[in-house]
Order: structure tokens, then sequence, then C-alpha cells
């Protein structure tokens, strides 16, 4: 059923020229309906602003930067010591906001430089090329600011997650990750999005949202130009790609910022305008945190599908606890909520001062596309391919009984375990050489009881992490309660990767 | 309640300076965080207020560097009010207020830093 038309976007646009459109922010629009009901708000109401501002990894600036002379063609390019990757022609430069700063890495990196030449710093930039007959020079060194520049461009591939996972970590260890540092056995949560704020949730058809729709992006004027990446409609994980003009921008709405031992990556506000074309645009735009809902997620387990944990709704979430389990956990937004209302109430204000007009989608989103995982033609080894069975013993045998075990099965890691088989802690044959040199003779003196597991479904990448990360040579196998099922070694690792 | 920042130099670390001066100025010092090793360390302390100077006085005394510590501090200008320090805060020092801006509460905090490197835009300092 095709929802009765109550305006058009061109009568709005007349009553935005003459000073008269009646606009108010998401958050005004669900007051409205819950006072006014639906009908009443639908026919009051012309536009209702949505506004996100969150961290966006996809993000990035297409630039233009000039011909140089001699020109170059340039291979390879750097700013602020920051590689800029060369997509097209001799001068034409994209600056992602996640590639990271040689010399600083995961402090600095395109997002930063993104928000520094926005912000009217200057840059140091260099190139490199192998030259051709028509593009002599092989290398470039310059500084540059946005004025330099004949296009900069904000050009994101992925934007304005409908909504996303909340994250929590069920290891024993504090983990860094894109959603930000989680503390182990679920000692916080984060979350990301803002909920019944966010442009597509408040247009969930994607009616109104579509290629050609004019938006506020990072506080000037830009554009949808197309689904996003991953764009994922069925199970309401919609995207959207967007550019804008980054010398009309403004550093309060884009930041770059540093995810710790993750990397770098770019803050973007966005802000939808929703016009009330028909009721079903009022009710939708009524939608409140408490009917979104999201999974969640442990960040903990390495692997593509990590297991959820429940559901929560993004009231609960911007409560600041949420409940798993039987826990209470602390959860922190990761998107600004603040700044995202004061997008919101920027938009609005610019359509009430007759600076900002609406359009209509030239095209709409799709509403169909699945977002299918990478086909893998080489199987990727576990941790279970290449565990084998570990060596134990038990925390009352002998120092000497254990050096002789160590010798017999040359092996040089004892799994301690209780009677039943569970992890007590390890023992390395160098604990021994070290216990006999301090004349030490109590086994139980020397066991280290801190261990860094492993568990069969790993991926040997994230094993072998531990592994240097701890400075440690192996690491027990075990099961989700702490019974030991092996041992991996970093000799196995080397000989997986000698083949 | 003031905190303060006790320096342990490697020379100092094997006397029992704190426990020494606990017992003679009779003032009760709570240990928040305290990160000691045979090459020297740091303890952060809180000290009744009233008795701030004299204790300040007699770990300067006995070869101690003492600071003064004002908890965390945060620059207004890159903080973007995003929140992901909030559920990192063992002592609920870091709340929400009603318009969504981040609080922060220097009496609480006990200065372990642990918010320091969830901060996205590097705003916090410890």
């Amino acid at each position: 059923m095709v929802a009765k038309k109550i305006r058009t976007i061109e009568e709005i646009n007349e009553k935005i020229k003459k000073g008269d459109a009646v606009v108010v922010t998401a958050e005004e629009m669900k007051r409205l309906v819950e006072e006014k009901g639906v009908k009443v708000a639908a026919k009051e109401v012309d536009v209702v602003t949505t506004a996100t501002f969150g961290a966006m990894c996809s993000s990035g600036a297409v630039i233009n930067i000039g011909h140089a002379d001699p020109p170059i063609k340039i291979h390879r390019a750097w700013m602020n010591n920051v590689e800029v990757s060369h997509p097209g022609a001799a001068v034409d430069l994209y600056i992602g906001a996640t590639i990271m700063d040689e010399d600083r890495p995961f402090e600095y990196g395109g997002g930063h430089v993104i928000e520094e030449l926005i912000r009217g710093k200057e840059v140091e930039f260099r190139a490199t090329a192998y030259g051709t007959d028509c593009y002599p020079s092989t290398r470039v060194e310059s500084t540059l600011t946005k004025d330099d520049m004949n296009q900069f461009y904000l050009l994101n591939f992925r934007n304005c997650y409908q909504r996303y996972n909340c994250a929590i970590n069920s290891r024993d260890e504090t983990i860094y990750t894109y959603m930000g540092k989680l503390l182990p056995h679920f000692g916080n949560a984060t979350f990301s999005g803002a909920g019944e704020l966010n442009p597509l949730c408040n247009d969930p058809d994607y009616e109104t949202i579509g290629i050609g729709t004019r938006i506020f992006l990072g506080g000037a004027r830009g554009y949808v130009i197309g689904e996003g990446t991953q764009h994922n409609p069925r199970n309401a994980l919609g995207t959207i790609m967007v550019r804008g003009d980054c010398k009309k921008m403004a550093p309060e709405f884009i930041r770059g910022a540093a995810f710790t031992n993750y990397g770098t990556t770019l803050y973007v506000g966005i802000g939808i305008p929703i016009p009330i074309l028909n009721e079903g645009l009022a009710e939708k735009t009524s939608v409140r945190d408490e009917e979104i809902y999201t999974n969640v997620i442990d960040y903990g387990v390495p692997r593509r599908d990590r297991p959820s944990l429940g559901r929560v709704s993004y009231r609960e979430l911007k409560s600041g606890k949420i409940t798993v389990g039987e826990r209470e956990v602390k959860v922190s937004p990761l998107s600004s909520l603040k700044v995202a209302k004061r997008i919101a109430d920027t938009l609005k204000g610019w359509i009430e001062d007759s600076a900002f007009y609406l359009t209509s989608p030239v095209e709409q989103l799709p509403g169909d596309t699945v977002f299918n995982p990478m086909r893998q033609v080489k199987e990727i080894p576990f941790v279970e391919d290449l565990a084998r069975p570990a060596t134990t013993c038990n925390e009352e045998e002998t120092i000497e009984a254990v050096a002789r075990r160590i010798i017999e099965r040359s092996v040089n890691h004892i799994v301690v375990v209780d009677g039943s088989g569970y992890l007590k802690g390890i023992v390395t044959s160098w604990d021994i050489t070290r216990a006999v040199a301090n004349g030490r003779k109590e086994l139980s003196e020397i066991i280290t009881r801190r261990v860094v597991t492993a568990t069969p479904n790993e991926p040997i990448d994230s094993a072998s992490r531990k592994l240097t990360q701890h400075n440690i040579s192996a690491l027990p196998v075990v099961d989700s309660k702490g019974k030991v099922l092996g041992i991996i070694t970093s000799e196995d690792l080397s000989r997986l990767i000698r083949g | 309640m003031t905190k303060i920042l006790l320096k342990f130099s490697e020379e100092l670390v094997d006397q029992p300076i704190t426990s020494q001066i606990i017992l003679d100025l009779r003032v009760p010092l709570n240990i928040l965080n305290a990160n000691v090793t045979p090459q020297g360390g740091e303890i952060l302390a809180d000290v009744p207020s009233k008795d701030v100077d004299r204790v300040v006085q007699a770990f300067r005394e006995r070869g101690v560097v003492v600071a003064i510590q004002r908890g965390i501090e945060v620059d207004e200008e890159r903080c973007i009010d995003c929140g992901a320090c909030y559920s990192i805060c063992p002592v609920d020092a870091i709340s929400f207020k009603e318009d969504n801006s981040i609080a922060f509460d220097d009496e609480r905090c006990i200065s372990c830093g642990l918010c320091g490197d969830a901060c996205p835009t590097r705003a916090i300092r410890v």
C-alpha cells in the first residue's frame, strides 16, 4: 500500500524559501508524537532532522594537488608521514582515515591529516615516482594547505550505520578493538550509533534517503551518493556512501581519532533531514530507543562469527548499564550523542534560515541486498589443527620428577593440572634450571599461575600474536571451563610457516 | 581528602618510609595505587586535607619527591563527549550530565590511568 501523500518536497522547499517550514529535531518529533499523536504531528511538521557523530573507519578524502613543474606521475605519497594512496592519474590522491603515520602508528593517521587540513593547518607533503617521458620527475616535496588543493572532498564508502553491535570481552585480558578498550571478564561494554536519532533508524525503508539526498556532512553540505559498503537492509543494518566538500567543513564535526592498539579513524558528523511526506514517515520518525535492539557480541572470540550473549535496546545502552547474564555491566557509547544533538539542531537552524533545501532522491537505496562473507579458497588453520597432547604434572610432584619428564618426553613445557585435568599453571624447562641454580626445592614455588591460553577454534594468527605479545613460547589449549585439551608451541607454529 | 603522589628513588625503596610516617604522625594514609619495584616507583595516596602539609613535609625530609595530585586533566577542546572513558573507570568518577556531556569527578578519581588509552581523541592526560 502506498502511503497517502500529505505534502511534496517541492512544497516543503517553497515553505523553506518563505521561512515558514516547520522543522523539528528527531528528539522533538518523538515528544510531539507522544503528546499529540501521529496524525497531528504529520500535519504540523514538515521536516525532522536526524543525526549521528561516530567513528567511521571507511572514511577518507579525495584530493587533487595540481601539477608540479617538471611534472610527476605520483607512485607513492605521504602527508605528515601518513601514506596517502594514489588511486588515479598523476596528482589525484586519497587520504584513508585508517592509514597510520609510519613513525607514530596507532596515534596519528589519515583521520588526523584530514582534520588538520580542515583546520587550515599546513601538512608536509612528499611523493616519489618512477619517471616517464611525459612525467619526468621522480621526487617532489612541499607543504600544502587546503587552499592549495584543487579538490578536497570527503568520500566515505560506509557511514551512518543504522545500528551496531554492543561489544564485550570474555577473555581474561584487556583487548583493544575497533569498539574501543574492552576490559577482561565482561568488565565493561561499548556500543556505537545514535539509536533513535540515527538517520536510517528514522527512515528504515529508505523512502526519503537515497542517491542524491542533500545532507549535513562535517559541518557543510554533502550528498548521499549511494548505499554504503556492507549495506545490509534485511537485518536493519543499512549504511550510506557520502561525499562532501572538506574545504567548507568544521573541525567541530570532523575529528581524527586513535583507538589504542587498533588504529586511527575519523569521527564524522552526519545530519539528514527527513521530509514528512506522509503519516507513515511521521510514525517512523517517532521511533524510540526501546524499539531499537542490537546484540551483545563477545569480541574476546577472534573469529568472524562471534557469539552473541543477548539482546539489548538502545534505551538500555544509553542508560549506561546493561545486564549480561547475571552481571550488570557499565557500557560506554563510542558515538557522541551530545554532538549528534548539536548537528540535528544546526541542520534545523539552516533549514529555518532558508539556507538548506531538501532534495528528492534520484534513485532509492537497495532494500534487499545481502552482505556476504569472503569466499576463501585456501583453508586457514586453527589451533586445534596444530595442537598436540600436553605433558602434564600435578602440584604435589617434586621438581626432580618434573625434570625427568621433561627429558623423557623431550618437551620444554609441563602443564600443571588438578585431578580432573583443569589448568593450574605451567612450568618450563627454564623454570627448572633456575630452581636448581637458586636452590629451590618445591615445585609450587616455581609454577607460573597466570597462564596465557588458547582455545581450539582460535585462529593460528591469534595464538601467534599472544606468544609475541607475552614473550612466551607455548600456550596450553583449554576449553571454556579451563580443562586442558593440549598444547601449542612456537615450534609448531614455525613448522607451519616452513610448510 | 587530598591526593598526593610519592616518587621513590632506587635508594629509598628498601626503607619503610611510608609506614614510618604513618606511625610518627599518626595520620591514616589510604594507598590508592602503588607501583614500586627495586628500581624505584610511585605511590598515590589519599591524605586528610588538614594533615597534607605535615605529611608532605615528612616525606620530603626523607628524600621522597611529592606532587599534590589533581586527578586527570581533560582537554575540553579535544574532548567530543563520546563517553568511551565512562565504562572503563573503576571508581565511577566519570558520568554523563543531563545534556550528554561527560563529567569528571576529581574527588573520586584515583589517577589509575585506565581511561587515558581509551580516549579516541587523546583528550585525557593522567
